[in-house]
């Protein structure tokens, strides 16, 4: 009886982390299809197909003249989040990211404007460096984290950064 | 197996209608089987939340490993708090499907992995936050304490070790039971502690998804089960009972019986072998609980406890008036008819453990010849109840043995019956086809229990109700 107990144990836990394991792929992939976007996570299939014929011909574009970027403060999209809505601009000179400014940050609860705080200045430092929101997030703070990049992005696309 | 038992012949008329025990067996094994899978799988699950909500995704270096491994850990550590708090509130499913000392056992098993998992929690996300940004896991400290809802948590983990270390067998020898008592108590103010910074802080409880229902569900189902069990049952079954010392008497000079009078004492539904956790409202006792066996099946009005004075708390326990008010919580245990597998029963019973093992036989629906009584003392002190047990023996058709004798070495029988041959199956013939109750003080009983191995009986035939003295 116990051996019962045991292999259906052992058989359900496996099933469960394979579960587990295969929703976590699904929503992942989800995310990464998101971001791929412009930066919104809105938007229906007719202006997703829109904005990836232009980009297309956009980046033909830059590599033929390879501009610089815009230099100025590009205002990113209002990403929402579990935590509320984030947005931040981005401030372009001389074709570098020379500073991220927090336009709205996550809020709910009072609890999330805390986290917010203390991972912004983190992104913050870490976009300057690395001149891209192609950044890791901050353990703690992923969906702050995600919202806040997510933003930058689509500032940086209006910009026409391309690092 | 169904095929064999619908050919057998049909069971004696006093088996009545009732299912037999293989039968009953098979049940509770199954829902036994059950729980256990229910609380195994309970820990994969925690760790699957997080992978669900895409957690692997943000895996790309070691910072961020060891950060998704913190959060694991919690999770894990958590559940198994949860589990432990489930066990230890006496849920009669639980204590019916595999009994109070088993779920107990369980509970005990789980503490030491519970705080190791939280520490290392804690250890881990320390060393994946602080890789992340590029500090050492100490400097990470004050930032992860800026965190929301992180001073609970650390409070909610100082109780927790408090709770785990006074509970450790060395530890818990040098302090009263009280102070453990009081100590263990703080386990729900660490639970409920913990909980506020899991669902603020990281995305995988994060409001809106389906973990956060769970996670909450859990916390719902751990906590309730504590508060409806533990507390609210037992609280509306004393009042509504309203038990009260009848009269205390001795009958060996250190055994008392205690007899209650109460209101639709049969609708407890004790079965005979089952015991209660008594509280005895006067000035002196009121604030120790005590476990003591029904030594008869309750009437209407009646009820009777035995206990033997082994300290103080049992000395003003059976110093108590005759009017005292009696709280109590169960009954519990599955030294009962309930757990019969086998078509015979043998009991085994010394000393205090007659307690149970009379109001046992005196419960259980009997056929002649179905049962064997034995029981055993080192001197002739030690044989109350003996005569009850001899009368209940005769009405029942069960044979009944006496060993008085001091104890054999390295066996449980006296030392004239140990010297001219006296086994287990001697007493026992049927052994093979029976349920063997044990009861009696600790070691006496794990002796017998060894020796029953020894014969070949199978664990599931094998009851043990110990005493410990």
């Amino acid at each position: 009886m116990r051996r019962r107990a045991v292999v259906a144990s052992v058989i359900a836990s496996a099933g469960v982390l394979i579960a587990g394991f295969q929703i976590g792929s699904a929503v992942t992939a989800g995310r990464t299809s998101s971001t791929t976007g412009t930066g919104t996570t809105s938007g229906g299939s007719a202006s997703n197909s829109g904005t990836s014929g232009g980009t297309s011909s956009g980046s033909t574009g830059t590599t033929g003249s390879s501009g610089p970027a815009k230099d100025g403060t590009f205002t990113g999209a209002t990403e929402q989040t579990p935590f509320g809505p984030m947005q931040v601009a981005a401030v372009i000179s001389g074709g570098k990211i020379t500073d991220v400014k927090v336009l709205q940050k996550t809020n709910q609860g009072g609890r999330s404007v805390q986290i917010s705080n203390q991972a912004d200045p983190m992104l913050r430092s870490e976009v300057l460096q690395a001149q891209s929101a192609n950044v890791s997030t901050i353990g703690g703070a992923t969906y702050t984290s995600e919202g806040y990049l997510m933003s930058l992005q689509a500032a940086l696309d209006q910009a026409g950064f391309t690092g | 197996m169904t095929i064999q038992n619908v050919s057998r012949p049909a069971l004696p008329q006093s088996s009545g209608n009732r299912p037999s025990p293989r039968a009953r067996f098979r049940r509770r094994s199954a829902i036994s089987d059950l729980l256990v899978v229910i609380a195994w799988v309970s820990g994969p699950v925690a760790a699957s939340l997080y992978l669900a909500s895409g957690g692997l995704a943000d895996v790309k270096d070691v910072g961020s490993f060891l950060t998704a491994l913190g959060i694991v850990t919690g999770l894990i550590g958590t559940d198994f708090i949860l589990l432990m708090l489930v066990l230890a509130a006496r849920v009669p499913l639980i204590d019916r499907a595999v009994g109070h000392d088993r779920a107990i056992g369980l509970h005990r098993q789980l503490g030491k992995p519970a705080l190791y998992l939280i520490l290392g929690h804690a250890a881990l996300l320390l060393a994946g936050y602080g890789a992340s940004s590029g500090i050492n896991p100490i400097a990470e400290i004050g930032p992860m304490l800026a965190l929301p809802d992180m001073i609970t948590a650390v409070v909610g983990t100082a109780l927790l070790i408090a709770v785990v270390v006074t509970s450790l067998v060395a530890v818990r020898r040098k302090f009263p039971y009280e102070f453990w008592h009081v100590i263990h108590l703080l386990s729900y103010a660490a639970v409920i502690f913990a909980l506020p910074h899991q669902l603020s802080i990281g995305g995988t409880l994060a409001e809106g998804t389906v973990q956060r229902v769970y996670w909450i569900g859990l916390y719902v189902l751990a906590i309730g089960a504590i508060v409806i069990f533990r507390f609210a049952v037992p609280l509306f079954k004393s009042w509504a009972h309203d038990i009260r010392v009848q009269q205390v008497e001795w009958i060996a000079p250190d055994v008392a019986s205690i007899h209650l009078t109460g209101r639709d004492l049969r609708a407890l539904g004790a079965a005979g072998g089952e015991f209660l956790i008594w509280r005895f409202w006067t000035a002196r006792t009121w604030w120790h609980s005590h476990p003591i066996s029904l030594s008869a099946v309750p009437t209407d009005r009646r009820a009777r406890i035995t206990v033997r004075v082994l300290g103080p708390g049992t000395r003003r326990l059976a110093a108590v008036k005759p009017g005292t008010r009696v709280s109590f919580a169960g009954p519990y245990g599955i030294f009962t008819d309930a757990a019969r597998t086998s078509p015979k029963l043998a009991i085994v019973a010394a000393g205090i453990g007659i307690t149970p093992a009379r109001a046992l036989l005196e419960g259980s629906q009997l056929a002649r010849g179905e049962a064997t009584v034995l029981v055993r003392s080192s001197t002739d002190d030690e044989t109350f109840l003996w005569s009850e047990m001899r009368k209940l023996a005769e009405a029942r058709g069960a044979e009944l043995f006496a060993m008085v004798g001091p104890r054999a070495r390295n066996s449980w029988m006296s030392q004239h019956d140990a010297a001219r041959g006296v086994t287990l199956r001697s007493v026992f013939p049927d052994l093979d086809r029976s349920d063997l109750y044990v009861c009696g003080p600790q070691r006496w009983a794990e002796a017998v229990v060894a020796d029953a191995r020894a014969a070949g009986l199978p664990e599931h035939q094998i009851h043990l109700e110990s005493f410990e003295l």
